[in-house]
């Protein structure tokens, strides 16, 4: 099979638009900028507040940082524990080198079921992989059954947040696209009667539909156990009811035993949704007789992850357990929503894991989409330094950029040569100070300030006023107060 | 099959060709893991009077009810809950206690119910493994007592009976229970608290906040969920 139909273009980061340029629609849409602001302010308001009657909440963050960095650092042995346990259970585990691999492996699977439908459990990696399209372009409709996937779903829309995927749509927004999908014509906006209608429009397809797919919040190397945390229930429906069950999970997401958990667990629910515990977890193991799917099938995903692992300062980037806080607290996430950042994995995480899978080749502007002010960093679970492989990427950007043979024709790369011989002599500094003042002293109005630049000097006079340059520089005006004053004096007077 | 198998081998060589030290297996990857730092609270610190009061403070602000009793009194209260739920048909695992079982009522025990059968059922009524105070979560390890996973999802109605001696007041007590083994003495109770390989962990009824971040109760599993628990002595 070759690329899925791009019915996803807006996130898949190699069609993307850079960030700068993607942003603009979102800055425009009032509504948009109000249903995400509302919806972070509800999360951020719930997790401060459970955060803070936890008093062991560092304590707990570095457990989870080192248990994740230990993981990771013997992953191999990890992954082929959890192969072994999970195969002793009943289970069957299948290895993807890339998303292609494991869109075929899965589709592979389903035909051996003979499935036309499959319901589905919320699985960013089946959206990183393209999932649904491929099915549908290959005769298998997938049902999503979380209800923020319902409304994108049958909204055709795009999910803007890995925990609350649909956080960008209002109610409003919500009954129109229910009552146009499901024929429901005298629907209300009220959430309950909406929350109502999505259960009654599943509850057939769980308990019709005999094969389901999910992703893993976590795999358990030493039971060979698979770990799914969710709120609604969906999850279990699909968990439980059909005969065939397969579930898509990065290799990242292995943890050496179960009583990681108790870490884990109180970490995620805190920082996803503010709660002290997701209403629903379910753990299960192969496959276990007469209780749930007797087929169990696990695809386990590189997609790019090895290339991040290999990489000491990169590798925290795997340590995420995917609980969406970064992107709750981020300044720049909180103007712009998830969809400027052209993949499914947007906010400050989305900024660091999106350009490594795309193994640097695409997504080359979000490095910059942060304010580097470190919040994420504050929040993060698992002490993820976002800011710290920011600055990394940025690094190879500019490494990238200085290998591009149309770079001569930049007029930014020649402003910065210019500098550079400016700074590194005090007389052509001061020379070129002299000039400047000049220069400058053309576009400088009135009142002091400078409204317009042309040409490069217009990217920082397109948003902001730049004050003229003062008639004497510190320098001159030290000299000129000649030898009575001397530095202590300045300072405090210690007579 | 053949480029799967190679991509198993791709995989695992990349992954540890990436990391410095490829010699490394489970034994040494033991004796680093047990450096890793566990300073978090492992232990609670409350009375056992507190511990419950905690429990039944949480699971009531998750809209469950909460009712407590004695061991004795436990078939009369279970009778009692059966009634002012005003339903008739009820599921429940195939080895619930008989007296429980109230009379009055068509039960349907599970020796091998059909989807169908579990869904026309109004409620259900089982045991649980532990329960964690401090989150307010029922623990299910889906034993004989607790029920197949598809018993204490499809019913709409869950009343959930637990001991007090089950429950623990933070979630790493939990754990620490789960790692016991169990020994001559253990009760069939102890025996369901080693590493579960079915759990269910429920920290109030099913919900979402997908729309507009407004909690709605009840999208998919039991709206309406009941706990009696039940004081040892006396």
């Amino acid at each position: 099979m070759s690329r899925p139909a791009a019915t996803h273009p807006v996130l898949d980061p190699t069609l993307a638009p850079p960030f700068p340029q993607a942003v603009l629609p979102v800055l425009r849409n009032p509504q948009l900028r109000k249903n995400v602001a509302h919806a972070i302010d509800v999360i951020q308001a719930k997790r401060a507040s459970l955060v803070a009657e936890k008093t062991d909440w560092q304590e707990l963050r570095s457990a989870a940082s080192a248990i994740r960095t230990h993981a990771l650092e013997n992953l191999g042995t990890y992954l082929e524990q959890f192969e072994t346990r999970c195969t002793a259970a009943g289970g069957t585990v299948h290895w993807a080198a890339d998303a292609a691999q494991a869109r075929q492996i899965i589709l592979d699977l389903l035909r051996q079921e003979k499935a036309s439908e499959v319901i589905k459990i919320k699985t960013m990696t089946s959206a990183e992989i393209q999932l649904n399209p491929f099915l549908e372009a290959n005769g298998v409709h997938a049902f999503e059954t979380d209800l923020a996937e319902i409304i994108l779903q049958l909204g055709e829309g795009e999910p803007s947040h890995i925990v609350v995927p649909a956080l960008h749509v209002n109610r409003s927004q919500v009954r129109e696209i229910f009552a146009r999908t499901m024929g429901l014509k005298d629907l209300s906006d009220d959430p309950k009667v909406l929350t109502n209608a999505a259960r009654t429009y599943l509850r057939k397809k769980f308990l019709t539909i005999p094969t389901a797919i999910s992703g893993a919040n976590f795999l358990i190397a030493e039971t060979g156990g698979v770990v799914v945390v969710e709120s609604e229930g969906n999850g279990r429906m699909c968990l439980t009811l059909p005969q065939t069950m397969i579930t898509l999970a990065g290799i990242e997401k292995v943890l050496p035993r179960f009583q990681e958990l108790e870490v884990m667990l109180q970490l995620l629910a805190r920082s996803a949704t503010g709660e002290r515990m997701n209403p629903y977890t379910s753990i299960w193991t192969g496959v276990t007789p007469g209780d749930g799917p007797q087929k169990f099938h696990v695809v386990l995903l590189d997609n790019g992850r090895s290339s991040i692992l290999a990489r000491s300062k990169h590798r925290q980037t795997l340590k995420c357990i995917r609980c969406a806080a970064c992107m709750n607290t981020c300044p720049v996430y909180r103007q712009t929503g998830g969809h400027a950042y052209g993949s499914v994995y947007p906010g400050p995480i989305g900024a660091i894991l999106t350009p490594q899978l795309m193994q640097m080749h695409h997504a080359q502007s979000l490095p910059y989409a942060s304010s580097l002010c470190g919040a994420c960093y504050e929040v993060c679970p698992v002490k993820i330094n976002i800011p710290e492989v920011l600055l990394e990427l940025r690094a190879e950007v500019i490494d990238q950029e200085r290998n591009q043979p149309g770079r001569a024709l930049d007029p930014m790369y020649w402003g910065l040569r210019i500098a550079n011989v400016l700074f590194s002599r005090a007389w052509i500094f001061h020379t070129a100070q002299w000039f400047g003042r000049i220069g400058l002293g053309l576009f400088t109005r009135k009142d002091g300030w400078i409204h317009s630049l042309p040409s490069v000097g217009g990217k920082w006079t397109q948003t902001r006023d730049l004050r003229g340059l003062p008639n004497q520089t510190f320098h001159s005006w030290w000299a000129s107060r000649g030898p009575q004053s001397n530095g202590v004096e300045l300072i405090g007077g210690t007579k | 099959m053949s480029a799967i198998v190679q991509s198993r081998k791709m995989i695992l060589d990349r992954v540890r060709a990436a990391i410095q030290h490829p010699g490394k297996d489970l034994a040494d990857a033991a004796v680093e893991y047990s450096a890793l730092p566990h300073n978090y609270t492992r232990r609670g610190s409350l009375s056992t009077a507190a511990r419950l009061q905690l429990l039944i403070d949480r699971l009531r602000e998750y809209d469950a009810e909460v009712l407590e009793c004695n061991a004795g009194e436990l078939p009369a209260v279970i009778a009692a809950q059966l009634a002012a739920s005003g339903r008739h048909t009820f599921v429940a695992p195939a080895r619930l206690p008989a007296d429980w079982l109230a009379p009055g009522y068509e039960w349907r025990l599970d020796h091998g119910l059909n989807t169908a059968e579990i869904e026309e059922a109004e409620g259900v009524v089982t045991a649980a493994s532990c329960a964690v105070a401090d989150s307010g979560t029922i623990v299910i390890h889906h034993t004989a007592a607790e029920g197949r996973r598809v018993l204490t999802l499809l019913p709409d109605w869950h009343l959930c009976i637990l001991r007090a001696s089950q429950v623990v007041e933070v979630l790493p007590e939990y754990f620490d229970r789960c790692r016991q083994q169990p020994n001559s003495h253990s009760s069939e109770e102890d025996l369901s608290m080693v590493t579960p390989a079915l759990a269910t962990y429920i920290s109030g009824p099913s919900a979402t906040a997908d729309i507009e971040m407004t909690r709605i109760k009840g999208v998919h599993g039991p709206r309406f969920l009941h706990v009696i628990l039940v004081r040892e002595q006396g």
